[in-house]
């Protein structure tokens, strides 16, 4: 039984055009959810609807099998955590974590022991008494996550949380937070444009594009099994061409491009005679001076050194895409070799 | 929330019914020479053309005068001056009308500091009458208003890119032309509003016309106030007052469509 | 740069034209003799007295103070909301809302102050005081609906959406977060509303009775016909009194409350 439900969700900014429509979605209790994907998609419209702050045109929001849909915002039971902290200037770290408590009449006795609980659990005990404007953003950030869990809320929803971090800080709080969940088990929505991050932080992952959702699968399988082009490409794997279905046998498929045959894994459905973008990723590809099965001829345009592997971008046609290689294999630019993609990694997804 | 913008609304409606209620007793439509009126006799159209001439030059000397002011504050480069030259500028607005103006009694009245001052050094042989002159007007309503004018061309200089001088001058732009040519497109909007403001100050304004002009340089406001307490003649007091605001009016309108113009080009 | 010499000069010329007269006045009212004088021929601090002590100038200062005073609570009271109306939400009419809300600070004092005799008093809707009351608020409301604004519009939707979610009743969010947080423009806006309203000259000129004559509008009469250094004291200490307003603020707040 899901603990969250979205039903036919449409919602929309005033009198503009839906933003989402006909939205289903479910949640699992306990589950880390990431909703992914690119500005506009209509992430992080989901996450307000589920927190309130939007009213949907039509469908229901459903949290532990009740209807949530009229509900106001401070009736529901959730912590939310904002991109830009949201902290209350003009309170002491201790205040406001404790507001949500005091919302909730709880004594002050509990709430002390509570409040000093939760700024253990991130790490910032002693900085009780601090006010907003003397902590880092990082600290400011963890104050926001105490303070919406130490209320034990139903469900935990993050907008982008570190997008305002730095690099090296945001990969530290990202262990934490997804130690912090699971130590809670609070039902967590959590929005990102970060790919890496979805795929480390959730249980499960929603792709959405254009306010629709493309695809919903654990993090192993959307980076193996990616659904769509729109996921394939956002999740990291590169278009080298494209091509016609010629035969299909179970999860593989022969595809037809400039009298050459290719054999390629499909994960959505694909029909025969059907055009698809045939996909792979930098990592799996390899480079041969002879042409085997599954070899594109292509041109070595340019080479991006990074360190312990380079990355050589080829030509293809009218596309270029880029292989990922030890940088001990020197190859001079303009040279012509041929591109190796085992069936298994070579994906082929239908256009859109 | 909105039920109290509603109780605003209270508030503004007595504003608006007042005056619609006061222009339609003299009749908008059916008693519209009385406007005419206004305008034929002697009195009021002098005192009409008196009030516009003198905002006029008040708002062109305040440029003027608070133009290179302005500037001067700009190019102040420590920050405690600056502020206290802001300070220095904006106390004057909000000081009370009435102890501004009066002030001047002091300095233009028959013992007052200038009469003092010609007098010792010999230029005249009795107190000059200084009062109740429009120069006596003039002089006031431009204290009143040079603040306003410099606090406006200072926000919009303070909004020009510190660059863009430097940037002409190293396209030897040498002349001082040159510099009004960056300078003065760029603040237009500043002139306007700062211009607007002065303009539509002076011609509104009532405490230095009265003080320092008295009866005999009567003014828009002087010569409303007489018509409907002294002489209760109502009829006139209103049409004065809405040929008042219809000017205020025109001229808001005027400076916005002039700033628009400006942005374009 | 050649021309910082003029522009110094013209800073000069400005500056002196605009505070050179309260110099004047406040030497002049230490003048012994009856007379307004510059420079003066003594010093004595009867004038002081005599200002501070007439009975005419005490009323009128106490009716300046209390209609100030009010006008400034009820404005806030009325603008506040307008204000947060205006930056959170967007609705139909807001724009005309905006524009009634403004429109006290383009009318001319004059035609107010003439439209509200009119309307009002000679209808015998309200009584003098009452119309004077309710033209101060509505000439100071502008004034407070635009401080509090720029307060508000400096604070992110997001903090109120963080009390929301954490069980605040909107209401409550208003009053425990929203407006701790604008006590700046709140101050300012109230420091305003009340030296408009106390320096006021064109509706209180209408608006004034038997009994019912605020600071300025005294000062004006007492001067048609007393021509001695009194109204100079009176002057000086108004003067001083707004000086010290002033800075206050300045102390508190910093410069950029007008602007």
């Amino acid at each position: 039984m899901s603990f969250l439900k979205l039903e036919n969700l449409t919602v929309a900014y005033g009198k503009d055009a839906p933003v989402l429509k006909n939205l289903n979605l479910s949640v699992e209790k306990g589950e880390f959810v990431s909703l992914l994907g690119p500005s506009g998609c209509g992430k992080t419209t989901t996450l307000r609807t589920i927190a309130g702050f939007l009213k949907p045109l039509s469908g229901r929001v459903l949290i532990g099998g009740k209807d949530y849909t009229n509900v106001p915002t401070h009736k529901r039971n959730i912590g939310v955590v904002f991109q830009n902290y949201a902290l209350f200037p003009h309170m002491s770290v201790f205040e406001n974590v404790a507001f949500g408590l005091r919302m909730r009449k709880i004594p002050r006795q509990e709430i002390e022991k509570k409040v000093r609980r939760a700024l253990e659990m991130v790490g910032l005990a002693g900085f009780e008494k601090r006010l907003p404007s003397e902590l880092s953003g990082g600290q400011q950030q963890r104050v926001a996550i105490a303070r919406a869990i130490v209320i034990e809320p139903d469900l935990l929803l993050m907008d982008e949380p570190l997008s305002n971090l730095d690099a090296n800080l945001r990969m530290e709080m990202r262990s934490e937070i997804k130690q912090l969940q699971k130590n809670l088990g609070i039902t967590t929505v959590y929005v990102t444009h970060d790919q890496s991050e979805a795929i480390a932080l959730s249980d499960r992952v929603v792709v959405m594009n254009s306010g629709k959702i493309e695809q919903v699968a654990t993090p192993q399988e959307i980076f193996s099994n990616p659904k769509t082009s729109f996921v394939a490409s956002f999740i990291g794997f590169q278009v080298l061409a494209v091509g016609t279905v010629t035969s299909i046998e179970e999860n593989f498929a022969e595809v037809l491009r400039e009298g050459k045959i290719y054999r390629a894994r499909i994960t959505g459905r694909v029909q025969l005679q059907d055009k698809v973008i045939l996909f792979a990723r930098p990592r799996k590809m390899r480079l041969t001076r002879h042409e085997t099965q599954n070899c594109f001829q292509v041109q070595l345009i340019s080479v991006l050194y990074q360190g312990e592997t380079s990355l050589l971008v080829f030509k293809l046609g009218e596309r270029q895409f880029s292989v990922e290689q030890d940088s001990a294999v020197s190859l001079p630019v303009g040279s012509n070799v041929f591109v190796h993609v085992p069936p298994e990694d070579l994906l082929a997804l239908k256009e859109e | 929330m909105p039920c109290l913008a509603f109780l605003i609304a209270f508030f503004m409606v007595p504003l608006f019914v007042t005056f619609f209620e006061s222009v339609y007793q003299t009749g908008k439509g059916w008693v519209v020479y009385r406007y005419l009126d206004f305008f034929r006799q002697k009195l009021s159209r002098t005192v009409y053309v008196r009030s516009v001439l003198m905002s006029l030059s008040v708002t062109i000397v305040a440029l003027l005068i608070g133009y290179p002011a302005a500037m001067a504050v700009i190019s102040v480069r420590s920050d405690s001056l600056k502020s206290l030259l802001m300070t220095l500028l904006v106390f004057p607005i909000m000081t009370n009308p009435v102890a501004r103006t009066f002030s001047w009694l002091a300095v233009l009245g028959r013992e007052g500091l200038i009469n003092n001052l010609l007098l010792s050094l010999r230029i005249i042989d009795s107190p000059v009458r200084l009062l109740y002159t429009r120069g006596a007007v003039f002089v006031g309503l431009l204290q009143l208003f040079l603040p306003l004018m410099v606090i406006s061309l200072v926000s919009a200089l303070e909004n020009l890119p510190k660059d863009v001088p430097l940037a002409a001058r190293s396209l030897g732009a040498n002349s001082f032309k040159l510099f009004t040519k960056i300078y003065l497109p760029l603040t237009s909007e500043g002139i306007v509003t700062g211009s607007t403001l002065v303009f539509t100050g002076c011609i509104t304004a009532y405490v230095t016309p009265a003080v320092l002009g008295g009866s005999r340089v009567l003014m828009l406001s002087t010569l409303l106030y007489q018509k409907a307490s002294v002489t209760l003649d109502w009829t006139m007091a209103t049409v004065i007052a809405v040929i008042m605001f219809l000017s205020t009016l025109a001229v808001n309108i005027l400076s916005r469509a002039f700033s628009t113009l400006g942005v374009r080009k | 740069m050649k021309h910082s010499r003029w522009l110094g000069v013209a800073l000069i010329v400005a500056l002196s034209i605009m505070l050179g007269p309260f110099l004047i006045i406040f030497f002049a009212s230490f003048e012994p003799t009856s007379t307004l004088r510059f420079p003066p021929t003594g010093f004595t601090l009867f004038w002081f007295r005599k200002v501070l002590s007439m009975s005419m100038f005490q009323k009128s200062l106490v009716l300046s103070l209390r209609i100030a005073l009010v006008a400034s609570l009820l404005s806030l009271l009325l603008g506040i909301p307008v204000a947060y109306a205006t930056s959170r939400y967007s609705f139909k009419g807001k724009r005309l809302i905006e524009l009634i809300v403004t429109s006290p600070a383009i009318v001319p004092g004059m035609v107010a102050g003439l439209a509200l005799l009119r309307f009002f008093v000679l209808m015998r809707v309200f009584s003098v005081e009452t119309t004077l009351l309710i033209g101060h608020t509505a000439i100071v409301l502008p004034y407070a609906v635009r401080s509090v604004l720029s307060s508000l519009t400096n604070l992110p939707v997001s903090i109120e959406e963080a009390a929301n979610s954490l069980g605040s009743h909107p209401v409550r969010t208003f009053f425990l977060i929203v407006l701790p947080n604008i006590k700046v423009g709140v101050i300012s806006a109230f420091i305003m509303c009340f030296i408009t309203s106390f320096n006021n000259v064109p509706i209180s000129l209408f608006l004034s009775g038997p009994g019912v004559n605020t600071l300025p509008i005294v000062m004006m009469t007492y001067m048609e016909y007393y021509y001695n250094p009194s109204i100079a004291a009176l002057s000086t200490l108004l003067i001083g009194l707004t000086l010290a307003i002033v800075l206050l603020a300045q102390k508190l707040l910093g410069v950029s409350k007008l602007v």
